[in-house]
């Protein structure tokens, strides 16, 4: 009986360090699936809940399911429609100005000069500060009547300027791509002058003996090595820019009235700041989906290089 | 009179303020922000709390007494208002809590309307991190009919405390009340009035040329017409250095809304047809008073539409703006009282100390804007707790300190803060400013309370912002009303009907039911 036990006892080390070798991959990836479970996929399925029930604060404690309603209430809000083509227009536009800004600069930036690593760092500078803080700074240097810009351009034109950049006309327009570029081009720049830099300058070496010119190089040397860079450049700041959402809350508060209405701040505010939580899930869902599309085409494009 | 004209009107005119005067100033609110934290408690009025806790008020003395004896050591968490408003829990009301009982106080920060927000998303995690909440009026049906706060009835008969209410202005003692129930103590009367500037209005040559050019004496103005007359005549007469009228206009700060909810009813309008529930801003009365407020925009100091309510303060004090109607906090740091204290370092010194005029709104009915009532969170696991510290805190004698505090932007609401000799003797104008809050709460307009409110309110701020940059104001209303219209449909027309015929009991729901005109009206000498 005692030497049965004690079989047994030594059976049962080796079953449990086999088992342990059998499982450990799981043991080992277990508490990244629990975080990941209980952090992504647990709100994800309730937020797909959410957008099919009555999750309003204003209207009831119930959450009685109702269908696509919130899809179509978000989708009937004209409000939320102006935020989509104010999203894309701004997102394109943001992108081309820093695309076309941080492109000169890498180009600029391209051979060694005096100070050029003094230069570098300044224009870097402007990635480590927060959105919100730059929507802030922008918002007082535009300020009317006391922010710097109306005096520059009064000096500068020679004849007194009043726009308040925010309110007016189309300014809030430009001073949320200002804001915006003033940030992000520096982003676009160290990318384009990184894929620059890898261009071989042998290739420019046999252009030249080939007998083209500067232009010509650019056009067909440059430009087409670059392409998969700026694809990646683009990509990503699009993305980005089509979330735009700080710099807005902080310089234009989506205003005038909702002229500068994000996708992204038009779902803040029906979600967290009215508590219309299925209609804003339902929105955030739509444009989450409009934005893996864009995205998806972006991304078929960056990899068309690579599978050609 | 010309510009150059300005000059022989001597002192009146105080220097522009300038870019480096706004940096400055600005500088000094993050100084001032940051040294916020230090004690800054009022030794004077923490002694008067301090008695009439311990037997003075017997409402003060048997709140403290229950909390010293059930809740010593207990901590309730209180939702503030950031920036002034909080730093009264924090210096004063807290620490003379925790001294008086042992319990402590600790107080979370929010702008405005993020008050609202933080409530709501603390009650649907059900955190219970609040305990108590500083809840506008305009939020109370919501809160209530949600769950977000409790009644409080029991625990006023049980400690028997009815008589707190007594003492309140009759426009203020209804507010905390919904569906027969009582929802928290009343905390902060925030009625506009109309500050000007009597040595602008004395000044004989300006005078003279407003007599030539209307062929009558320049006054007061008692109406809006008169208002925008006299505030564009001064704005021609004396911009850039002074302009007629001032209030900030920045999208949600304060709130446009109120502007137009003063104006509107003022003149006989009503938000909805209280029968079909259809929105009525967009009628003429309305746009008759959107072009009203346009023409007042335009008698501003440029920018106005983008400056926030404290940046506007600060062309008030710096003697840029001849009329403004506001909260009032206007009447105490127009005399320098409040910017004694380093917490309000923020605000320029006045210098318009002595100068300054109180008056009702033209037209008499002010809006009541905002304002507070402390409410205990249904979510709170210390729910009496914090019943005992908002019972304390707004008893009348406390809350007499409380509002008496250099640093508080809470402001007088009960008879006997009015009556006070006390704050009376706080600067030599301040008994005819006591006697106009009075007045003004007699004559007042209250803002919207009915669930739904917030989302009605910032629709109508995003279209006026709208209108101010430049849309048709008929247009700009008409997009506000099918916004109204849509949020009605959403909450349910037939709710929203109830709703809003319970708000239409409420003294000053219209101009038709103010406080004066149902007879309740209060008057101090």
């Amino acid at each position: 009986m005692a030497a049965r036990a004690e079989t047994v006892g030594r059976r049962r080390p080796r079953a449990a360090s086999s088992w342990l070798d059998r499982h450990v991959r799981w043991l080992l990836v277990s508490p990244a699936i629990l975080i990941i479970t209980v952090l992504t996929i647990f709100p994800l399925v309730f937020s797909i809940w959410v957008s099919f029930v009555q999750f309003d604060f204003s209207v009831s404690n119930e959450h009685p399911w109702v269908g696509l309603d919130n899809f179509k209430q978000t989708w009937q809000d004209p409000v939320w429609r102006h935020s989509l083509v104010v999203t894309l227009v701004l997102a394109t536009l943001c992108v081309a100005v820093e695309l076309t800004l941080g492109f000169a600069l890498a180009l600029a930036m391209l051979r060694p000069f005096r100070g050029r690593r003094a230069l570098m760092v300044l224009i870097v500078i402007p990635l480590f500060i927060s959105p919100v803080i730059v929507g802030g700074f922008f918002d007082l240097f535009l300020r009317r009547p006391f922010g710097p810009m109306n005096w520059l351009l009064s000096q500068l034109l020679q004849h007194p300027v009043s726009i308040d950049f925010t309110i007016d006309g189309r300014w809030p327009y430009f001073s949320l791509i200002l804001a915006d570029a003033w940030q992000w081009t520096p982003f676009v720049f160290v990318i384009l002058l990184a894929g620059l830099s890898a261009i071989p300058d042998e290739l420019y070496e046999a252009t030249e003996i080939d007998g083209a010119r500067p232009r010509q190089s650019f056009f067909f040397v440059t430009l087409p090595l670059l392409t998969p860079i700026i694809l990646i450049a683009v990509t990503f700041r699009f993305i980005d820019a089509a979330k735009l959402f700080d710099i807005i809350y902080s310089l234009t508060r989506g205003g005038p009235g909702t002229e500068t209405y994000t996708s992204s701040y038009y779902l803040y505010q029906q979600g967290f700041e009215f508590f219309h939580l299925g209609q804003g899930t339902a929105g955030a869902w739509m444009f989450t989906i409009l934005l893996t599309f864009i995205s998806f085409w972006l991304i078929r494009r960056l990899l068309k290089p690579v599978e050609d | 009179m010309s510009e150059d004209n300005t000059e022989d009107l001597g002192g009146i005119f105080e220097r522009p303020i300038g870019r480096r005067d706004f940096l400055f100033d600005s500088a000094k609110l993050m100084a001032a922000a940051a040294a916020a934290g230090p004690f800054f408690m009022a030794a004077k009025q923490a002694a008067a709390a301090e008695a009439a806790s311990v037997g003075g008020d017997p409402i003060a003395t048997i709140a403290a007494a229950a909390a010293k004896k059930n809740y010593s050591g207990v901590t309730i968490s209180r939702i503030a208002e950031s920036g002034p408003q909080a730093l009264e829990p924090k210096n004063f009301s807290g620490p003379l809590w925790n001294k008086l009982t042992g319990g402590k106080v600790s107080v979370v920060e929010a702008p405005f309307a993020q008050i609202h927000s933080k409530a709501v998303a603390e009650h649907l995690a059900q955190s219970g991190a609040l305990d108590v909440i500083d809840t506008s009026p305009a939020w109370i049906p919501e809160f209530a009919d949600r769950g977000v706060i409790i009644p409080i009835d029991a625990l006023v008969a049980k400690y028997k405390a009815k008589a707190t209410f007594a003492d309140l202005h009759p426009l203020y003692r209804l507010l905390g009340k919904y569906k027969g129930k009582t929802w928290g103590f009343f905390d902060d009367g925030d009625v506009w009035n109309l500050y000007y500037r009597k040595d602008i209005f004395a000044n004989p040559k300006l005078r003279s040329a407003y007599r030539a050019k209307f062929k009558k004496a320049l006054g007061v103005p008692r109406t809006w017409a008169e208002f925008d007359e006299t505030a564009q005549f001064i704005t021609d007469q004396m911009a850039p250095d002074v302009y007629g009228s001032g209030e900030g206009r920045a999208l949600g700060n304060p709130g446009n809304q109120f502007y137009f909810f003063q104006q509107f009813r003022n003149s006989g309008g009503r938000f909805f047809n209280p029968t079909t529930m259809k929105a009525e801003i967009n009628n003429a009365i309305g746009v008759r008073a959107m072009t009203d407020i346009m023409k007042e925009v335009k008698a501003s100091s440029p920018g106005i539409e983008k400056l926030d309510f404290i940046s506007s303060w600060g062309l008030w004090l710096n003697g840029k703006t001849a009329m403004m109607y506001a909260w009032p906090p206007t009447g105490r740091i127009s005399e320098n009282y409040a910017q004694r204290d380093k917490a309000f370092a923020f605000l320029p010194k006045s210098k318009i100390v002595g100068k300054v005029g109180y008056a009702l709104m033209p037209g008499k009915n002010g809006e009541h804007a905002g304002s507070f009532i402390q409410c205990v969170s249904a979510d709170s696991k210390n729910k009496e707790a914090a019943f005992l510290y908002a019972l304390w805190a707004t008893s009348p004698s406390i809350s007499l300190q409380r509002v008496m505090l250099p640093y508080t932007l809470r402001d007088p609401y009960r008879i006997s803060h009015y009556k006070s000799k006390a704050y009376r003797a706080l600067w030599p104008s301040a008994k005819e400013y006591l006697i106009t809050l009075c007045e003004a709460a007699n004559q007042a307009v209250i803002d919207m309370q009915m669930t739904g409110a917030a989302d009605y309110a910032n629709a109508l701020d995003r279209e006026m912002t709208a209108i101010y940059a430049g849309k048709d104001p008929k247009k700009g209303l008409d997009d506000a009303a099918k916004e109204w219209d849509s949020i009605t449909q959403k909450l349910g027309v037939s709710n929203q009907r109830k709703a809003y015929a319970e708000f239409l009991k409420l003294p000053g729901a219209t101009a038709a039911n103010t406080v004066a005109k149902l007879g309740l009206a209060v008057h101090v000498k």
